[in-house]
């Protein structure tokens, strides 16, 4: 369903994406780890065009995207891109200035042109599957970390993705609100979502992921079902990395 | 004292006309601002060092130079234009310049997340911009905006000089037929003052209601 292959990325002299390729079936749940700084959050940028690779190509579904495209073929792709995936952000980048229903409809009915009614219903559902329904009317500020988090995945699923981009969901909240986040993210995951997540939860990714991924110095070190994985990872990097992870009280 | 009351009327409807001049000026001028301000930061080179070179000139020479143009200077030209059109114009690209800076500063305060989280969920660059970008812009820039209105409606005063007939030339007008200065200048000073701080509450009201929407 996602194919990435040979992907570099640089920001100025520094290589952050260094041929990265990789194959995500649909239905799949890809946890990419990493220490920061190890390309993670813009492999997955690169998904839905938000990040410019200077070589390589993406291809979900039957969009194709390439680095050496002409801009305007580009921009068509990065929108068709953008139709098939959802991101949710670390900062969660609700819209301060409209509802939180508002939030959730303004998408499909700019995008899709979908007529209001319409749209509320959709999200009315999706605010009640992620335990928000009684907050329909009131302005992001007033949510908590979590709430907004919650909110913020109500919004990208209201553009029915087929795939979920998730960058580092739980990274700003609180520890004792990660918990409803992850908790609507497992239940996506039940339901079949295809899920890519960056984070650092590590026993989000034990108990959900079908696969890690873990990244270094921009390039992908190794890869394999979580039970393997953790139990004993085949790079050194990885063990390292590991270990930091036991250590910190998360 | 009296003499002032005798011709209230008169004065009023300079009153009346500066208003005018500043309310449409305004309007105008925000379109123009809106525009530069979008075409600094997204036109491509030729057309952000268009605007840019325009809000240089504009705020690098005095306004009364820039009003002697329009209605001095273009008749040279064959464009001769009524003073009160060439009032309009000419405080238009003026405060257009301004508010421009304004609107600029507003935009670029808006978190790139907004952007970012728009753009993920298939809205278009410019749908990003008016749905998402601009109503936030707005807020930071009402404020500043409402002191250059405040501005403006000082300013005005200039055109006198081009023979609109608002607030000062009322004045200039009356002293010039009663041969008495200070009573006209006084009571035109009280006007600009009401008008000053009349708007300035009004602006209070709606910040106070636009930091309540959330």
């Amino acid at each position: 369903m996602i194919e990435v292959s040979h992907l570099s990325k640089s920001f100025g002299s520094l290589s952050v994406l260094k041929d990265v390729s990789l194959n995500i079936r649909q239905g799949e749940i890809v946890v990419l780890l990493g220490p920061s700084g190890s390309g993670k959050s813009t492999l997955l940028r690169c998904l839905n065009g938000l990040e410019q690779a200077d070589a390589g190509s993406v291809r979900i579904d039957s969009v194709h995207i390439e680095a050496a495209m002409r801009a305007k073929e580009r921009k068509k792709a990065v929108h068709e891109l953008r139709s098939l995936t959802g991101m949710v952000f670390q900062s969660f980048n609700l819209f301060p200035h409209l509802t939180v229903l508002d939030n959730v409809i303004m998408a499909p009915m700019t995008v899709k042109n979908m007529p209001k009614e319409q749209a509320i219903d959709i999200a009315e559902k999706l605010l009640g599957k992620v335990g928000l329904a009684e907050k329909r009317d009131e302005y992001p500020s007033r949510l908590s970390g979590g709430q907004q988090q919650r909110v913020a995945i109500a919004r990208a699923l209201a553009m029915e993705p087929k795939i979920m981009l998730f960058d580092e969901p739980t990274s700003a909240l609180d520890p004792e609100l990660t918990g409803e986040v992850l908790q609507v993210m497992r239940q996506l995951a039940e339901e079949g979502m295809t899920m890519v997540v960056v984070t650092h939860e590590m026993k989000f990714a034990q108990e959900v992921a079908n696969r890690i991924v873990f990244m270094s110095e921009g390039i992908i070190q190794e890869e394999g079902a979580p039970e393997y994985f953790f139990a004993g990872p085949k790079t050194e990097r990885a063990r390292k990395f590991l270990r930091q992870m036991a250590q910190e009280p998360v | 004292m009296k003499l002032v009351m005798d011709n209230l009327g008169f004065l009023f409807t300079g009153a009346y006309y500066t208003l005018l001049i500043t309310i449409v000026s305004m309007f105008f001028g925000l379109f123009i601002g809106l525009f530069t301000a979008i075409a600094r930061l997204k036109g491509n080179r030729l057309i952000a060092g268009i605007a840019r070179v325009y809000v240089s000139i504009i705020r690098g020479t005095p306004i009364i130079v820039q009003i002697f143009i329009i209605y001095y200077g273009l008749p040279d030209y064959g464009i001769a234009l009524q003073p009160m059109t060439a009032a309009y114009i000419s405080l238009s690209i003026n405060i257009g310049a301004y508010l421009s800076e304004t609107i600029r500063g507003a935009i670029l305060s808006v978190d790139k997340g907004q952007t970012e989280a728009a753009l993920s969920l298939g809205l278009t660059p410019w749908q990003t911009l008016r749905k998402v970008v601009l109503p936030q812009a707005a807020r930071t820039a009402i404020p500043p905006m409402g002191n250059t209105f405040i501005g403006m409606l000082k300013e005005t005063s200039l055109v006198s000089i081009v023979t609109v007939t608002e607030l000062l030339r009322s004045a200039q007008l009356l002293i010039a037929q009663y041969y008495v200065a200070m009573p006209f200048y006084l009571a035109i000073a009280v006007m600009y003052w009401v008008m000053s701080t009349g708007f300035s509450a009004i602006l209070n009201v709606i910040e106070r209601k636009l930091s309540k929407a959330y």
